[in-house]
């Protein structure tokens, strides 16, 4: 109506453009709508499909040239970072082992608390793992947000539990240990290695370099020890010092003919897996009283005056030099007076004896004399060849230095030496010289190395191949007669010579202070391995018969060892062999050749 | 559209050309399949022989020397073997055939080993022991070779097995004979 009123009051046609217009503009903005709702739409999908072809283009390119992933060789990733060392029979006596750690790490957490519970909570709850966790200690390191161990080497089911407590910053990586399963044997042959991976104290610290080196890594370290002998070594040696109540013992097992180490062992020993700061360093006070760390090595590190063990080779040398000729030779028992100084034995032996009777006896008064004829050059010669002036030759790096006398030495030096005292020397000193005296007279360098037939080194001729053959049967004599009887293990045919030194101490000698050691070869008839044992200050016990001497502790040891190790070694018993003493029996008062 | 001979030459090799760029590609996303597969392979292996490494000190920790004496000592009480417990050879043999009476001499011992017992184990230690009856040298130093060596090697051999022992004593005899 609006409409035919606006015609009527103009008098001409008007078309109203409101509605229209409107419409228009309606249109026009649903258009441009409807525009924009496509172009976005166009935009969404060009966004997918570039998103898509990526995507696609990404997977064909992986497809095509594989995944960049870094070069792996599986022979890398078991190399270990250390190589193992073994012993000669392939036995494993160090090895790297992947044990978990307990790591905490603040920033696994990219948001908020770096622990979803407090810290005390979670002290408590791996408290509940831990037993011996100090939780306050924990609570706190927990709180302190510095990345750090909250325990090492922890144990997989450990692992789990720890899992299960829900906290994404206790980590559990799995980290590269050294680890010696069997436990503290062979200890210090082996050594340890420190929280800085740096080999110690043992072949561990001799072998470093070539046990990390690029080449070394994949082969093992091969030594001379049988894990085998080893511990019957260290089992019996143990067994003798409680028996005898001993401050210390060292044991070595030597092979005559190569020089080779099958066992070595320093007790008290300790535990390369878990090396306590004690195991390593003592208080000046019980340096005072004598003691030495456990993580010494009292075969190669320690030097003692190893007492009536020497006489053997005082008479070997006499022997070789000549001037002994008549092993039946008689010579005075009387105590000796010599510049102030009276040499005597332990008990009367009668006014005169020889030389096999000097040995069983072990009489230091002949031995004195024995010397004093031979004379200090020789003697010292003959000590020097078989070299008592310089550190024992072996691998490790803890090797002691001989207290040895250098220039001429005077008479009474002489005398005191052939029975063994005012020269001190390290036990494997004294096994090498053994190994000398019944090899045929031939000495090698002990090694700790597994050596191959054609590397054993050729040695020097020490003693005559004839005085090497008469040193078999007076040392078979002293076991089978003499002070080493205990030793006698039946079959094995052993000989040896028994020794007790009193330890010096402040003002002389201390004369309940002894150093006891036997020193042993077998089988006589045709000798392959010396054993030697020392015992430091045993005590007169009731297993010991109430006795400190060699023959009642050390020679036991030995006697108890041989039957355990020959058999493994390849040495029988057999009561049907035995080294030929019949020329020797009428020189010894009960020896008619019957017994 | 007329499909003239090369044209239809043309198609052809581009569908070839095509077939085989696809085969190609098909393959190498196959090739790579596998290479992964053995990536995957390869750290399984590494995994597991980290289990067996793990294991196996395990069983050594457990098995070790001490552990074996602790438990020989609670459970089981083995001693070292006596002389009488082995029988190395005939003359070990023998002696066990009579007892001796009273009285008798005592049994004849050998009085050196010759390296009978064992004689593969032979690395020549014995011949080491020889010295020389003009120098008085050892022969320890000295490397022995030739045919006298091999000779004495032999007879060492032979002297551990009882019937060419045996054998060795009668051929003298029946040259005699």
């Amino acid at each position: 109506m609006n409409a035919y009123s606006a015609i009527t009051a103009h008098g001409g046609l008007s078309i109203p453009t409101t509605v229209s217009g409107g419409r228009r503009k309606l249109a026009n903005v649903r258009q441009r709508a409807l525009l924009v709702a496509k172009w976005r739409t166009l935009w969404v999908l060009a966004g997918f499909t570039i998103v898509g072809v990526c995507a696609m283009a990404r997977i064909t390119w992986l497809g095509l040239v594989g995944a960049a992933a870094p070069a792996f060789n599986p022979a890398d990733a078991l190399l270990p970072q250390r190589a193992e060392i073994v012993d000669r029979q392939g036995v494993p006596l160090a090895r790297e082992f992947r044990v978990y750690s307990l790591w905490y790490n603040p920033r696994a957490m990219t948001e908020g608390s770096p622990l979803i519970h407090s810290p005390r909570e979670v002290a408590e709850g791996l408290h509940r793992i831990f037993p011996d966790l100090d939780v306050t200690e924990t609570a706190a390191k927990l709180a302190s947000g510095k990345a750090q161990y909250l325990r090492k080497s922890i144990l997989p089911e450990e692992a789990n539990r720890v899992h299960a407590l829900g906290e994404p910053a206790l980590e559990y990586p799995q980290e590269a240990t050294r680890y010696y399963p069997q436990g503290s044997m062979a200890a210090h042959v082996l050594g340890y290695v420190d929280s800085f991976g740096k080999g110690q104290v043992g072949m561990e610290q001799a072998f470093d370099k070539q046990l990390t080196s690029a080449d070394g890594r994949g082969q093992p370290a091969v030594l001379s020890i049988d894990y085998r002998v080893q511990g019957a070594l260290e089992d019996e040696l143990g067994r003798g010092m409680k028996l005898s109540a001993a401050k210390g013992a060292a044991g070595v097992v030597l092979d005559v003919d190569t020089g080779e180490v099958l066992a070595l062992a320093s007790l008290p020993s300790f535990d390369p897996n878990r090396v306590q700061p004690t195991d390593m360093m003592i208080s000046p006070e019980q340096a005072r009283m004598g003691e030495v760390p456990h993580g010494f090595n009292r075969v190669t590190n320690q030097v003692y005056e190893l007492g009536s063990t020497f006489k053997p080779i005082t008479v070997a040398a006499a022997l070789d030099a000549g001037t002994i000729t008549d092993l039946g030779r008689r010579w005075p028992a009387a105590p000796l007076h010599i510049a102030g100084f009276t040499i005597h034995d332990d008990e009367n032996m009668g006014s005169s004896l020889n030389v096999p009777e000097t040995l069983i006896h072990s009489s230091n008064i002949v031995s004195a004399q024995i010397g004093d004829e031979l004379g200090g050059k020789r003697l010292k010669a003959k000590l020097e060849a078989l070299g008592f002036n310089q550190r024992p030759s072996i691998e490790l790096p803890a090797r002691g230095f001989p207290i040895w006398a250098k220039g001429e030495w005077p008479r009474l030096r002489t005398m005191t030496v052939s029975f063994g005292h005012g020269v001190a020397v390290t036990p494997l000193h004294l096994a090498s010289a053994y190994a000398a005296l019944v090899n045929g007279g031939v000495w090698r360098p002990s090694t700790l190395r597994k050596l191959d037939p054609a590397d054993v080194p050729a040695g020097r001729q020490v003693f005559s191949p004839a005085t090497s053959a008469r040193l078999r049967q007076l040392l078979r004599m002293i076991v089978v007669y003499g002070t080493g009887r205990k030793a006698n293990a039946e079959g094995f045919r052993i000989g040896g010579k028994t020794g007790s030194a009193e330890k010096p101490g402040v003002g002389g000698y201390r004369k309940h202070s002894l150093i006891t050691t036997f020193a042993a070869a077998f089988p006589m008839d045709k000798p392959r391995y010396v054993v030697v044992a020392t015992m430091d200050e045993p005590q007169g016990t009731e297993a010991t018969s109430f006795q400190r001497t060699a023959a009642w502790n050390a020679a036991p040891v030995v006697g108890r060892v041989v039957p355990r190790i020959g058999p493994i070694l390849g040495i029988m018993p057999d009561n049907t062999r035995d080294i030929d003493i019949s020329d020797l029996l009428p020189l010894i008062p009960h020896g008619s050749g019957n017994d | 559209m007329n499909l003239t001979r090369d044209r239809v030459y043309s198609i052809g090799w581009a569908t070839i050309l095509l077939v085989c760029f696809v085969l190609t590609v098909a393959l190498t996303l196959r090739v790579n399949a596998v290479k992964s597969q053995v990536h995957q392979a390869d750290k399984r292996i590494v995994a597991v022989q980290q289990d067996i490494a793990f294991l196996e000190t395990e069983f050594q920790t457990r098995s070790n020397q001490q552990q074996l004496k602790l438990l020989n000592d609670v459970e089981f009480g083995y001693g070292a073997p006596t002389a009488e417990q082995y029988l190395e050879g005939e003359r070990q043999l023998l002696a066990l055939g009579k007892a001796v009476g009273p009285n008798a001499p005592a049994p004849l011992l050998y009085a050196h080993d010759d390296g009978s017992a064992a004689p593969e184990k032979d690395t020549g230690n014995s011949l080491l022991a020889m010295v020389s009856p003009v120098t008085g040298a050892s022969a320890a130093a000295a490397t022995v070779n030739g045919p006298e060596a091999a000779e004495r090697r032999k007879l060492a051999r032979d002297a551990a097995n009882l019937s060419q022992r045996l054998a060795r004593i009668e051929l003298p005899q029946a040259s005699q004979q």
